[in-house]
């Protein structure tokens, strides 16, 4: 059985962006690699500009006609505080799974 | 179906469905990004889902304060429609509707000489939305425009709903 694939954009752009800065293509391919999902154009755009507007994320200036995201202070332990939720949340459901 | 890139014109295209407070900021960044991407149906339909949810939850709205134009969040159509000043009258226009089809499917729709009960309690329900819609509307409208305009033609459909059995049948 197919367990599906994890989608929360907004996560999964901060994920991406935790190992460096990097434009929109490459934060997909970065993405598909991580957790197997391909998020759409305008999914990942929907991201971004969620992002940058609670201060997450910030331009980089454009290379080539790319334009390049960081991650900011406040974006990393956004990400941080999520990712240790989550943790804490697949750790006791495996749990449970164990004991039945 | 096309695996290719996607061609100008119809990422100049979708790029338009945008609202255009959003258009300034990423239009230009997201063409040359769809210009990269792939140019097949599943982006197209991701694109146009996007930027109808852009409309309806915007992520930018630029305030003019003194000449300045200046970014702030947006009020979301979501944020606005939860209020209980539109919940109100929106469960009161439901009930109506609710309490009027209950009584069709009890007593049928013959018109009665004496109104009963249930055109009470309808006729209470309706008039009882009045003062939470001039509630609504005061805080909102000057607030949220956009976005209590559009809760104002919902709660319109769901008092139209409420009325359209009773001029219907006769009632």
């Amino acid at each position: 059985m197919d367990p599906g694939y994890y989608s929360d954009p907004p996560l999964l752009v901060l994920a991406s962006l935790a190992s460096g800065p990097k434009h929109g293509h490459a934060m997909l391919e970065d993405i598909e690699r991580l957790c197997g999902t391909r998020l759409g154009p305008g999914a990942l755009y929907g991201a971004i500009a969620r992002l940058e507007q609670q201060g997450w994320i910030a331009p980089l200036p454009a290379k080539e006609r790319r334009h390049p995201y960081r991650i900011t202070g406040d974006g990393l332990r956004v990400l941080r505080a999520k990712l240790t939720r989550l943790h804490e949340f697949s750790k006791a459901g495996l749990k449970r799974l164990e004991a039945r | 179906m096309n695996r290719g890139t996607m061609k100008r014109g119809l990422a100049h295209l979708l790029t338009r469905l945008y609202p255009r407070r959003w258009r300034e900021r990423y239009g230009e960044e997201f063409e040359d990004f769809l210009l990269e991407g792939r140019g097949d149906l599943k982006a197209w339909m991701d694109v146009v889902r996007a930027a109808v949810g852009e409309h309806i939850h915007p992520t930018l709205q630029a305030i003019e304060q003194g000449g300045m134009m200046s970014e702030v969040r947006t009020t979301s159509f979501g944020t606005v429609v939860r209020q209980p000043s539109a919940l109100v009258p929106m469960a009161m226009a439901l009930t109506a509707l609710a309490v009027v089809m209950g009584h069709i499917a009890i007593y049928g729709a013959a018109r009665e000489a004496d109104e009963g009960a249930t055109a009470h309690i309808w006729q209470l329900l309706m008039v009882a939305q009045l003062p939470a819609l001039l509630v609504f509307g005061i805080r909102w409208l000057p607030k949220a425009p956009r976005q209590a305009l559009g809760v104002l033609a919902l709660l319109a459909v769901a008092i139209l709903a409420a009325m359209a059995p009773v001029f219907i049948f006769h009632l």
